[in-house]
């Protein structure tokens, strides 16, 4: 029985509005934690920057990947288990509610209500009732009649529905949740890079180091970018064809914004750069002042003509320690253990030696590559679902609110005229149901006479 | 010849002259000046939008071709009008002309930040290619609506906190002003309906950014604070309805929601950076 107690314990918290509150702010502080502290620091970059106890306090919480953590997840899990609980509690009500249809209108309840007015028309009763259900049904809407013996009466509603938007709203954050949920589960997220004239089926796995390999191939047949006149980009631009079983599946231009999807994998142009193809290289005897030039393809061992030592180039960088392209050759002497040094490729600077040569690159070929995220997602539709229910149910819970009007008219005992009593209330947006039934209010007196009593604000 | 900067600073001032009117109304309690003040604001609305137009057609002139909605001088611009837009069609609807005064004001702030802070280029720049989209348009738009409606409601509850400390001291009304129960209730509609606006810009953005990088969702500080902003506002939106909250602590929670709102605006691209592309305008 005590277990009982304590689950029960549970699903009353999960139940509570107050939890809703809560858990919001919680979400919204521990938010802001993970935008001050930089997100997917590595070790070295902690040990920089970071003191030893501040170290073991980021990693303990998980600080540095605070948006993938356990109790960051479990968070969005109460979140979650909060929504459906308090759905579970709610909706029955609300629906109940909206079965619900008041079988008459009683005069002095309508006196009690927020918005309510009185009049009395000098006009029988048969007359008023025509021009009362008239007027109403223009201004308002449609009457539903619940008639008694002697006197006129009925409801004119709108907006019955628009308490259940709140549902649809609770219902988006769930699909948005799941979609992502099954996305990370069942997709993939990863990148390739591929040289201009290659085909590559291999993709590197975001956040491990694996690889992995696509059922068809990609080949980059050129990669092209333009500039503005001030030197901005303009356009970065892959022209890919695809190939499967060697046959080519799929031609088509990637440009950045405009992704292309296959076999449900996505492509998408995310980056460029180049690697070194071959170098011309001539070394100086510092010796004998002997010159020496060959052509050296990157990572290819080649003879120094003339002599009995190889050069190989290893590396390659586009900008090292900002002083421009450069690349590290390693000279083999003889046969013995190779040295080598950085190289600048566009400057004839004084340490470019190695052993006792001085090196100087006369030209360098480079091949551009294009870089290519790809990804694949099998949740992005319930993602997309529930973001287009959302849109729906916050609109119409703006939009539209549940308004009611109630009236009564039966003939005045012992006159010649008519009672009339009108009532209005709203779920919401009450200044705006206020004007609309000071309006009605306005043409009944117009129509019928004096106002003998009512609140309208 | 007219070019929209000539437009945009007329604009400028005319928001300014727009505020004062508002507030000599509210001040002197006469209707006829803050009337004057609706004028003003109208055809200042108006004048800027002519501006934005000519902005545009200015960027094709150039060769460059595209919505004056690139960079944060284009945005602040863009904001301000918003401003302007909701608050009028607000003031039309529920006849509270005395509202003006915070409205114009932030307008003319935005105006006068673009115009003359050194560290806002107004000059009209090429797009980059992964700005280059129509979601361009329609994430910019629709976020700055929701910004826009959460600077109304910001001023709304302002004016609802200083009259309610107030109220125990001076007991008079003051008669051009709503009560407090018509402020909180604006109030609420008008969070709601930066609520609905937000949500769509963080949806387009959403879907944008799936588009461009293949992700819909990176927790980059300005989409993380954006969420920051929905989860304030959320949590005044369940506070009112499930907890019943009215009036005081519901304008508090509004002026914290639209510190998120400047954060996520400024405070990311200043401090904390991003993709976004006015973080590094300098």
């Amino acid at each position: 029985m005590e277990r009982k107690g304590f689950w029960q314990g549970i699903y009353q918290k999960l139940a509570s509005p107050k939890l809703t509150v809560v858990l919001f702010l919680v979400l919204a502080a521990t938010s802001v934690v993970g935008t001050l502290m930089p997100q997917g620091l590595g070790e070295a970059d902690l040990q920089r920057h970071y003191s030893q106890r501040a170290i073991w306090f980021i990693t303990t919480f998980g600080l540095h990947d605070l948006y993938h953590t356990g109790w960051f997840r479990l968070l969005l899990l109460f979140l979650c288990a909060n929504l459906v609980v308090c759905t579970i509690e709610r909706l029955p009500k609300t629906l109940k509610v909206l079965r619900r249809h008041e079988e008459q209108v009683d005069p002095q309840k309508l006196a009690k209500c927020t918005l309510n007015c009185q009049f009395t028309s000098n006009l029988p009763q048969d007359e008023t009732a025509a021009r009362l259900i008239s007027i109403i049904s223009e201004e308002f809407g449609a009457l539903r009649r619940l008639d008694g013996a002697d006197h006129l009466a009925g409801v004119a509603e709108k907006g019955r529905w628009s308490p259940l938007m709140v549902y649809v709203v609770h219902l988006s954050v769930l699909l948005v949740l799941c979609g992502a949920l099954i996305g990370s589960i069942f997709g993939f997220r990863g990148f390739m890079n591929v040289l201009e004239g290659e085909a590559v089926s291999e993709v590197m796995l975001e956040g491990s180091d694996r690889g992995l390999n696509l059922p068809f191939q990609v080949r980059c047949d050129k990669f092209d970018v333009s500039y503005y006149d001030n030197g901005m980009p303009r356009e970065f631009r892959s022209d890919l064809t695809l190939i499967r079983d060697g046959k080519e599946v799929l031609k088509q231009e990637l440009r950045v914004n405009d992704p292309l999807t296959y076999g449900g994998i996505t492509f998408y142009q995310a980056s460029y750069g180049a690697i070194l193809k071959d170098a011309e290289v001539e070394l100086t005897d510092r010796g004998s002042g002997a010159v020496r030039r060959f052509l050296a393809p990157f990572r290819e061992w080649v003879d120094i003509p003339g002599t009995r030592n190889r050069a190989q180039i290893i590396r390659f960088e586009e900008d090292f320690r900002r002083l421009g392209p450069a690349m590290v050759l390693l000279i083999s002497m003889a046969g013995g253990e190779p040295a080598g040094s950085w190289i600048l490729i566009d400057k004839d600077f004084h340490g470019n030696t190695i052993e006792n040569y001085h090196v100087k690159v006369l030209h360098a070929t480079r091949r551009p590559f294009t870089g290519l995220q790809v990804k694949q997602d099998p949740g992005i539709w319930l993602v997309w679902l529930g973001f287009a229910a959302m849109l729906v149910g916050i609109g119409l819970t703006y939009y539209v609110s549940h308004r009611k009007l109630w009236v009564w008219a039966a003939a005045d005992v012992g006159k010649e005229g008519t009672k009339i009593a009108i009532a209005g209330r709203t779920n919401r947006n009450e200044i705006s149901f206020e004007q609309e039934f000071n309006r009605l209010c306005d043409r009944l007196q117009a129509e019928f006479g004096q106002a003998v009593g009512g609140s309208r604000l | 010849m007219i070019t929209s900067s000539i437009l945009l600073g007329i604009t400028t001032f005319a928001y300014l002259l727009c505020a004062l009117l508002y507030l000599s109304g509210v001040i002197f309690r006469r209707h006829t000046i803050m009337l004057w003040g609706t004028v003003t604001g109208a055809a200042a609305l108006a004048v800027q939008m002519a501006g934005i137009i000519l902005r545009w057609w200015e960027s094709y002139q150039i060769g460059y071709g595209h919505a004056p909605l690139s960079n944060l001088y284009e945005s602040l611009v863009f904001a301000a009008w918003a401003i302007m837009l909701i608050y009028l069609i607000m003031e039309h609807r529920t006849k509270q002309r005395a509202l003006g005064v915070f409205p114009a004001l932030f307008a003319f702030l935005a105006m006068a930040y673009a115009s003359f802070s050194t560290g806002v280029n107004s000059k009209i720049q090429p797009l980059l290619p992964a700005l280059k989209s129509n979601w361009l348009i329609a994430h910019v738009v629709t976020c700055f609506i929701g910004y826009a409606a959460f600077a109304v409601s910001f001023g709304i509850s302002i004016l609802y906190v200083t009259r309610e400390s107030r109220r125990d001291i001076s007991g008079s009304a003051h008669p051009l002003l709503p009560d407090l129960r018509q402020l909180d209730e604006i109030n609420y509609q008008m969070v709601l309906f930066g609520f609905l606006w937000l949500s769509l810009g963080i949806i387009t953005g959403s879907v944008w950014a799936d588009l461009a990088w293949g992700t819909y969702w990176s927790w980059d500080p300005k989409e993380t604070w954006s969420l920051i902003t929905w989860l304030i506002y959320a949590a005044l939106l369940h506070a009112r309805t499930m907890k019943g909250w009215r009036g005081n602590r519901v304008a508090w929670l509004s002026i914290i929601g639209f510190g998120c709102v400047l954060f996520t605006y400024f405070g990311v691209n200043f401090l904390l950076g991003g993709l976004h592309s006015y973080a590094n305008t300098k």
